[in-house]
């Protein structure tokens, strides 16, 4: 981060009687960036984005916007604007008067508002659409006029509180692509919250995971995904393979696992011989062979089991195998020439030492 | 059955009204059948009445005061139970309904007892005030059934986009809810209107229309009365039923656009 940030939160800690919800939040936004806050419901994250919007006040902690403290300024006053969960557009009022009611308290000039208005209706593609009203619209368009709305006043944070729940799946994966193109546009800082990890890893630069009032982990989709340092991680973003075991030995830079059926190694140190640790392998990055073709072949990294069965996912497909210590899942792309194994089949799902990450909380 | 019980109850309850409102047409003062034809004479005789137009006058001045102090506090205090959450809201929901519970021979006689101890001769304003206490209760349960699916988010909208409390009411809450408040009014006024047995307490020399109709009664059963009834209840059933259309329609509609 070169520029300043644009977002600063400090200690902020947030309790109800004697249940906090959040605990102790240290995070810098950088300007200009989409940051998603990503967590199972209850885990605090929609109260964090109350709290930079101003409608919640932290319990301790300091909110920063633009290097200015507002943590006890009401939310009219904050350089933030918000788009709701349930679009909260005001019913009384056409599309126009929507997106205009910002503007119009700012006391802006008729023609300057006319001419904002619909520049920023376009932008969202609903030109067309300045004067239904808001019952007249579906739940793609509302979204869209609730964007613009919270757009038109050009705020240096646009906050965005799970803004695609509500949308059945094939305008979901529209609306990241539109949310995509209008933050390019726009250049606005986005702080997203979502429970989808899918929409969590398509649309952000960086991920904020959370977890029981806690930030987990931060950082870019990739890291996270690659990379997770917990195991709560390496659960919440895709699919993986957990297995559990205990560190048997360490030489250099590789750590052995007793993993209940052999030894793994791991390229990664310092954890000492007798924790208790989770290997993670993502099921893209298992190897899968038919067991007599390979017996004898490995010593390390490598589990058997049979086949319980074949999922076909359009350009993928999953393999779930039943081994003596868990269930495994393997995934690759779908083979041109069809799929070889079957249902049945004893196979030795084996992966590289580099490929698992070890964890040990 | 039980559907031919349901047919004589309805008979029974609304049988008296017919036959009031055919006799308060009746060309002759008999008030027995047989029929012998329309007039609207009872109907003049009463519009000429100055004790009957004094005293519809007075109802309608303290159904409309009664039903505007109705409207404020009890617009607030619907506001304000929406905001509060689990066990205070159901306290505090359940004491504002009570008083409907409340027998009007109580509530006359306590508040004849509170003004003679302030020194308040009674008056119109003493019946309105006593209409407020009345009313009130009804007044703030039927908002209550619209400002419950009044949706918080947009009152957050409007803060968000830059408007401070007041003028987050006056533009976004006051404006979504106005037509409950006109319908629940309506509905206040109505109550007033018929108002009978508190005002009998608290009225002092003033009367109202349904006393007068009443002191009507006391001295004879004549062909009048059944015109100034009529009038009396065709006012306040279409004043009910456009009140509870307004306050129903709004409440279907706030109830859809949540789902």
């Amino acid at each position: 981060m070169t520029t300043p940030p644009i977002v600063e939160l400090y200690g902020v800690t947030k309790s109800f009687g004697a249940f906090t919800v959040l605990n102790d939040i240290d995070l810098k936004i950088a300007d200009g960036e989409i940051l998603t806050l990503l967590g199972p419901s209850g885990c605090g994250k929609t109260t964090l984005m109350r709290i930079v919007a101003g409608f919640e006040q932290s319990t301790h902690g300091r909110v920063l916007l633009r290097g200015v403290d507002v943590s006890n300024q009401p939310p009219e006053r904050r350089p933030v604007n918000m788009v709701f969960q349930r679009y909260a557009l005001f019913p009384h009022l056409d599309v126009f008067d929507n997106v205009a009611f910002g503007l119009r308290l700012k006391k802006k000039s008729k023609s300057e508002i006319k001419k904002t208005v619909t520049h920023m209706l376009e932008l969202v593609q609903l030109g067309e659409y300045a004067n239904r009203w808001i019952t007249e619209l579906s739940g793609g368009q509302a979204q869209r006029v609730a964007l613009a709305r919270a757009l038109v006043n050009e705020p240096s944070v646009l906050l965005l509180d799970e803004p695609l729940a509500a949308l059945d799946l094939k305008i979901r994966h529209h609306m990241l692509a539109e949310l995509k193109r209008i933050h390019v546009e726009t250049g606005t800082t986005f702080i997203y919250v979502t429970h989808d990890q899918d929409e969590a890893t398509i649309l952000s630069d960086r991920i904020v995971l959370m977890n029981k009032g806690a930030i987990e982990q931060i950082g870019t989709p990739e890291e996270m995904y690659a990379r997770p340092q917990s195991l709560f991680c390496a659960k919440f973003l895709g699919e993986t393979n957990i297995l559990s075991g205990s560190v048997i030995s360490a030489e250099g830079d590789t750590t052995y696992v007793d993993i209940g059926a052999g030894a793994a190694k791991v390229a990664m140190n310092g954890v000492p011989v007798g924790s208790q640790v989770s290997l993670a392998v993502r099921p893209e990055a298992i190897r899968l062979d038919k067991v007599r073709e390979v017996a004898g072949k490995e010593n390390f990294n490598f589990v058997d089991g049979v086949i319980q069965d074949v999922v076909f996912m359009g350009s993928r497909v999953v393999y779930n195998i039943r081994t003596p210590i868990n269930l495994i899942k393997y995934q690759e792309t779908r083979p041109v020439h069809g799929i070889s194994l079957e249902r049945g089949d004893e196979v030795r799902a084996s992966w590289a030492a580099d490929a698992a990450v070890l964890l040990t909380h | 059955m039980l559907r031919a019980y349901i047919w004589i109850y309805v008979a029974f309850l609304y049988a008296p009204m017919a036959i009031i409102t055919l006799f308060s047409f009746h060309s002759s003062p008999s008030l027995t059948f047989p029929f012998e034809g329309f007039s609207l004479r009872w109907y003049e005789k009463i519009f000429s009445d100055a004790n009957f137009m004094h005293s519809l006058w007075n109802s309608v001045i303290v159904g409309a005061a009664a039903a505007a102090v109705t409207t404020v506090l009890g617009s607030l205090a619907a506001l304000g139970l929406a905001r509060m959450k689990g066990k205070t809201k159901a306290v505090f929901g359940l004491l504002a309904f009570a008083p409907v519970g409340l027998p009007g021979l109580f509530l006359g006689i306590s508040l004849v007892i509170l003004y003679a101890q302030i020194g308040l001769p009674r008056s119109l304003f003493t019946i309105v005030i006593a209409h407020v206490l009345f009313t009130i209760p009804f007044f703030i349960e039927t908002m209550r059934s619209r400002v419950e699916y009044f949706d918080l988010g947009l009152e957050e909208a409007a803060r968000d986009l830059g408007a401070g409390p007041l003028r987050t009411f006056w533009l976004v809450t006051l404006p979504i809810i106005a037509p409950t408040i006109a319908g629940a009014a309506i509905l206040a006024f109505a109550l007033s209107f018929d108002e009978f047995i508190i005002t009998v307490f608290v009225s002092g020399n003033e009367t109202t229309l349904p006393l007068l109709i009443w002191s009507m009664m006391r001295r004879a059963v004549s062909p009048d009365i059944n015109a100034a009834s009529v009038l009396s209840l065709s006012l306040s059933i279409g004043l009910i039923l456009i009140g509870g259309l307004i306050v129903w329609y709004q409440r279907r509609k706030a109830i859809g656009s949540r789902a």
